[in-house]
């Protein structure tokens, strides 16, 4: 798979700082589970966080902070902490959409939205005023003019669609913000199904779109 | 609050005070041998920071000590995760204690892989301290860090330590946000041109 379409170093430093929605992170590790790249740009991204952690001007514990901290650890039983796998990609499908693709793509719930659109909402996903989302879209189909008020974080996962912008395919990610409008247009050969994020709401140019946009609910 | 910008200017003798190998045989021995001396060391260095972490985090003083304290239960039972070729102890601590705010602070989750990709490719028969140097390397980034233009750092340091977003950043700074995204771009190419790696 070559990619060619990545996240903003700003939106890897979010990620790596926190202060991103957990629908963001969800796009973000997705995205990173098929790229080496960026799993060695937030890498780096955690560094740069660890230094700037040692930079802090230190505030002084409580007196009995450490007392407090061994009784805590003798008192609670030591559980040995695992930390939880990623489950190994699927069809295509990164590893760790798959708790909220438990039967994989095939049946998944679509919903139809408009003509060419069907959605699927991934649910119990804190994403401020937006949302997580599966689209998938029939082949040529052209998704209105739209900016957004937030970020939009766009995972292919299959097929390809082409913006103002460039051509994305499997694996690539696209990263906009409210200063970008696009108009994606899908390619005539097969349906893209992408994993979309926003953390605010979108924003319809035409009038059209805009009357579309109650119904649609994104 | 933009106040808060000059509390953040750094002690440039803070990390004087540990060496990068020792907090590495540190949390190592706390791991191995469950090594109290060692955990203390780490406690004197950490907990302080840990606790001025969540204190920009928003929490208060008490909170922030509590967050402080469990952060420091957690590195106790996850010590055996820590892996000295993926990552410097100062990275590892500041993840444990990102996670743990994000959980209780912002009261959601944080989806992340394992980021393996350099220890995938370490079947290279260099033995246990060579390996170390794949990771990224903490001091030659503490003195890139330093070099950067403080217009540059203020907006990393916001986004890091304020939890703030691009556009919170933009507008306590006054600045637009593609000025907030471009400074960040030209801070970590800086960084990646100082570790030797192409852009």
């Amino acid at each position: 798979m070559k990619i060619n379409h990545h996240p903003d170093d700003a939106t890897i430093l979010a990620y790596a700082a926190g202060a991103v929605t957990e629908g963001f992170s969800l796009v973000l590790a997705a995205h990173m589970e098929l790229c080496p790249h960026c799993r060695n740009r937030m890498a780096e991204a955690n560094a740069v966080g660890g230094e700037l952690l040692s930079e802090l001007r230190p505030v002084a514990m409580s007196a009995g902070g450490l007392d407090n901290i061994w009784s805590r650890i003798e008192q609670e039983p030591e559980v040995a902490v695992t930390q939880p796998a990623v489950p190994a990609a699927v069809d295509g499908v990164p590893g760790v959409l798959t708790p909220y693709l438990p039967e994989g793509l095939g049946s998944l719930p679509w919903r139809s939205l408009i003509p060419g659109i069907r959605q699927y909402v991934l649910g119990g996903v804190e994403s401020g005023r937006g949302s997580v989302r599966m689209l998938s879209i029939a082949p040529g189909t052209t998704i209105p003019h739209h900016t957004h008020m937030g970020g939009e974080l766009t995972l292919v996962i299959k097929g390809a669609y082409e913006d103002e912008t460039g051509r994305y395919g499997s694996g690539d990610l696209a990263d906009l913000d409210d200063t970008v409008g696009h108009q994606p247009v899908v390619g005539r050969d097969e349906p893209c199904i992408c994993l979309i994020a926003t953390d605010d709401r979108l924003r319809f140019s035409g009038i059209f779109s805009r009357m579309l946009q109650p119904l649609v609910g994104i | 609050m933009l106040l808060a910008v000059t509390n953040l200017i750094p002690e440039s003798e803070n990390m004087a005070g540990m060496a990068v190998s020792e907090a590495v045989d540190w949390l190592t021995s706390v791991a191995k041998n469950r090594d109290r001396q060692a955990f203390e060391h780490l406690y004197d260095y950490f907990a302080p920071r840990v606790k001025s972490y969540m204190m920009r985090q928003g929490a208060d003083e008490s909170s922030a000590d509590d967050l402080a304290q469990e952060t420091m239960v957690q590195i106790w039972r996850k010590a055996h995760h820590y892996d000295p070729r993926k990552s410097a102890v100062s990275t590892w601590i500041f993840r444990v204690a990102r996670n743990l705010q994000i959980d209780r602070l912002r009261k959601h989750k944080l989806h992340e892989v394992e980021l393996t990709a350099e220890a995938e490719h370490n079947d290279d028969g260099l033995g246990a301290h060579e390996r170390f140097e794949k990771r990224p390397d903490a001091e030659k980034l503490t003195a890139l860090i330093g070099t950067l233009p403080e217009e540059q750092m203020d907006v990393v340091r916001l986004a890091f330590f304020e939890g703030l977003s691009h556009s919170e950043v933009s507008y306590q700074l006054s600045i637009p946000i593609g000025t907030v995204k471009s400074r960040i771009r030209l801070a970590f190419d800086k960084l990646r041109m100082g570790m030797g790696e192409k852009i």
